[in-house]
């Protein structure tokens, strides 16, 4: 894989050069990281914030990239949050297993919500947020785990939607990202 | 199910205990989801930040949002030391570490570009609990071996033996596993 050159990603009044990386050949996408970068967390979540349904009860999030993003949505609405994890912990009791659909064969992901956390979901309206819906797979295995938990998914908030849409839930994501 | 009280800057939990090996359990700490307690701990130790410190450095993942709410409170910057390598890093430096607690390889991997934001800086590494501090070793030598200097490092808990060289609000047993 090679860095060919930056491109700008603009969020609200924060704008940031961001590599662009070629994933398969021919076609590059920007990387956005909101690890590190305080400043366009903050920003993406008071943009977010609005979109946040009054009723949520919960967020519901997946490890990594997405972590900061949620908790600052947390903390702005005074509200719970869940991380669903990519691997499996020591610790998890009767955990729910969710394979992420993927349109790559032969790749797949794993998603693991220990019960303890499941329990928080259960009869809660939830919200699911993330930071880049491409496919669209992780936002399916997130709806499916709130599903299997019991609970009821009224919002999917993105920061950015990368090309075109190609699944049905309806994520709601504040911009688009290119596939050049 | 048995729980273990904390208190952190007036927030008080009920830290539930879990069996993590065959002999041994822990109080499981779980920032992830509670945004008062991290913001909590992060007000207790932005206090105690070592004042040369430059940038914060933190594994993934249970400690990013501590990682993140300090670096809100103080200005530096932060950065996460990831598990695996990603296809979109430039030029990864990985360290590989063995959990004494799993006995399982574990790899820490900081990004190039994370590695230009450490070199020649004062770095103090934030965590959530250390322990056998086998994941801190591993990240010291990481972040030595690029150029960086650990000025020092903050943590909520540390947990089994008592230590002196973590900055720490508290302090967590460790447990027989239940019957």
């Amino acid at each position: 894989m090679t860095i060919m050159e930056t491109y700008p990603i603009t969020v609200g009044n924060v704008t940031r050069h961001v590599p662009l990386v070629e994933t398969l050949p021919g076609m590059r996408i920007p990387l956005v990281e909101f690890l590190g970068d305080v400043e366009l967390v903050r920003e993406a979540a008071r943009l977010l914030e609005p979109h946040l349904p009054e009723e949520t009860e919960v967020l519901l999030t997946t490890e990594c990239s997405p972590v900061t993003l949620t908790h600052t949505l947390a903390e702005l609405r005074d509200l719970p949050y869940v991380v669903a994890r990519r691997r499996r912990r020591a610790y998890m009791e009767d955990p729910l297993i969710q394979e992420v659909p993927s349109l790559t064969l032969g790749s797949s992901d794993t998603l693991w919500l220990d019960r303890r956390w499941a329990e928080r979901i259960m009869n809660r309206k939830v919200a699911i947020v993330t930071d880049v819906v491409s496919t669209g797979g992780t936002i399916k295995a997130l709806d499916r785990l709130t599903y299997r938990a019991g609970g009821h998914v009224i919002a999917r908030l993105s920061v950015f939607q990368q090309g075109q849409r190609e699944f049905n839930g309806e994520a709601f994501a504040l911009y688009n990202l290119p596939i050049l | 199910m048995r729980t273990y009280p904390v208190e952190i800057a007036g927030v008080q939990r009920e830290l539930p205990i879990v069996k993590v090996g065959d002999q041994v359990a822990v109080a499981l700490l779980n920032l992830l989801g509670d945004s008062e307690l991290t913001e909590a701990a992060a007000r207790a130790l932005s206090e105690r930040i070592p004042e040369q410190a430059e940038v914060l450095v933190t594994p993934e993942v249970k400690a990013v949002p501590l990682a993140h709410a300090l670096s809100v409170r103080t200005g530096l910057p932060y950065v996460v030391a990831r598990k695996t390598v990603k296809p979109y890093m430039v030029r990864p430096v990985t360290r590989e570490v063995v959990s004494i607690t799993t006995g399982k390889p574990q790899l820490l991997v900081l990004d190039g570009a994370d590695v230009e934001r450490i070199r020649g800086k004062h770095v103090v590494i934030v965590d959530d609990v250390v322990s056998t501090g086998s994941t801190l070793k591993g990240l010291k030598e990481l972040i030595e071996s690029v150029g960086g200097k650990v000025v020092g490092v903050l943590a909520v808990f540390t947990e089994g033996a008592p230590r002196d060289d973590v900055i720490a609000i508290g302090h967590l047993p460790l447990f027989e596993p239940e019957g």
